[in-house]
């Protein structure tokens, strides 16, 4: 009975975009974890603009100043420009929830779709922080942009 | 029920239960003796490695539950929502205490200036990797501490959220583990 009662709850929020108040929905699940990759990929994004040149670090370390011990030197040293991309992964990924989170909230969304697409996204943001993959990539990218 | 069959199930009880503890206490010291090491920044290391250790520890507990959770085993749902919070937190200061010791790592005639000059790849491949991905368990554990209580018992009547629950606890464990034995490597290649 009770397996048969969840069955109907699959079908019942599968069968509309916008499930009634009662049926635990997707939207939500899908925003609170499509969030953090895309904080992922901001982390990965600003790291190879920061390899760019000394300005461009300049800039991305601006954003994490506000960090204890994103400035210094000598023996106890500071983690540097590590700040700002962590700073702005942080504003990505929580202002990225925050709005998912409003517009989804009531929505049903497919989660089988998202699986492949998740794991796809955390494998490929995985190997770009990997320099021997990502160089000759981006050294490609470089060049060719002049 | 025997009284035999109840005092040797018992014992079994008590017996797993010890060796936890012993496993956990001993696991601790790997970390838990760095705040006795010859160096200033002992309380730096001993911080990360104790909460990169426990963070491991419940994250692997937690992988156990990931597996019932997308097999779509009935498990108790309260018990699921204190640990990953709980692993979350140990996530946080993982990371918190990640960026104090990187200070040090960087900081002149640190382990970087080390190993740039005798090992340059391990901070050129190894170390540019992990100081990355070991930021990746935090938010995915705070995503799903956030999806067990936000949907609460609920959940259970959709054994595609669960599974996505589960799914997301094992990705969370993977890089937790990646970057907790990329940083050990490191440890051991130079001290801070």
């Amino acid at each position: 009975m009770k397996q048969h009662s969840t069955e109907r709850l699959h079908d019942s929020a599968n069968a509309s975009n916008v499930a009634d108040s009662t049926t635990p929905v997707s939207g939500p699940l899908i925003a609170a974890t499509l969030s953090p990759v895309l904080g992922f990929y901001t982390l990965m994004i600003t790291h190879h603009i920061s390899r760019v040149s000394k300005a461009l670090d300049k800039t991305v370390h601006a954003y994490g100043h506000w960090i204890p011990g994103s400035l210094g030197s000598g023996p106890d040293g500071s983690i540097g420009s590590y700040s700002g991309k962590e700073s702005l992964a942080l504003m990505v990924w929580l202002l990225s929830w925050g709005i998912f989170h409003v517009l989804w909230r009531k929505q049903e969304l497919p989660v089988n779709r998202w699986i492949p697409i998740f794991l796809g996204a955390m494998a490929f943001v995985t190997l770009c922080f990997f320099h021997p993959f990502i160089d000759p990539i981006l050294m490609l990218l470089l060049s060719s942009g002049g | 029920m025997s009284t035999e069959q109840y005092l040797h199930g018992n014992l079994a009880k008590v017996l797993v239960r010890t060796q936890a503890v012993l496993a956990l206490v001993i696991l601790l010291l790997l970390a838990g003796l760095d705040f006795f090491f010859p160096t200033s920044y002992s309380l730096q290391a001993g911080l990360h490695g104790i909460s990169s250790i426990s963070a491991v520890v419940a994250a692997t507990y937690l992988t156990h539950r990931a597996y019932a959770l997308i097999r779509g085993v009935h498990i108790n749902f309260k018990s699921l929502r204190y640990w990953t919070l709980g692993a979350t937190a140990l996530n946080f200061l993982g990371a918190v205490s990640g960026n104090w010791i990187y200070m040090r790592y960087r900081g002149e005639n640190g382990p970087k200036d080390w190993i740039l000059a005798n090992a340059p790849a391990f901070h050129n491949y190894l170390m540019e990797f992990k100081e990355f991905i070991s930021l990746f368990p935090f938010p995915l554990m705070a995503a799903v501490s956030f999806i067990l209580y936000y949907y609460g018992d609920a959940i259970q009547v959709r054994r595609d959220l669960t599974q996505f629950v589960g799914i997301t606890i094992l990705v969370s464990w993977l890089f937790l583990l990646l970057g907790f034995v990329a940083g050990l490597v490191l440890a051991k290649l130079h001290f801070v």
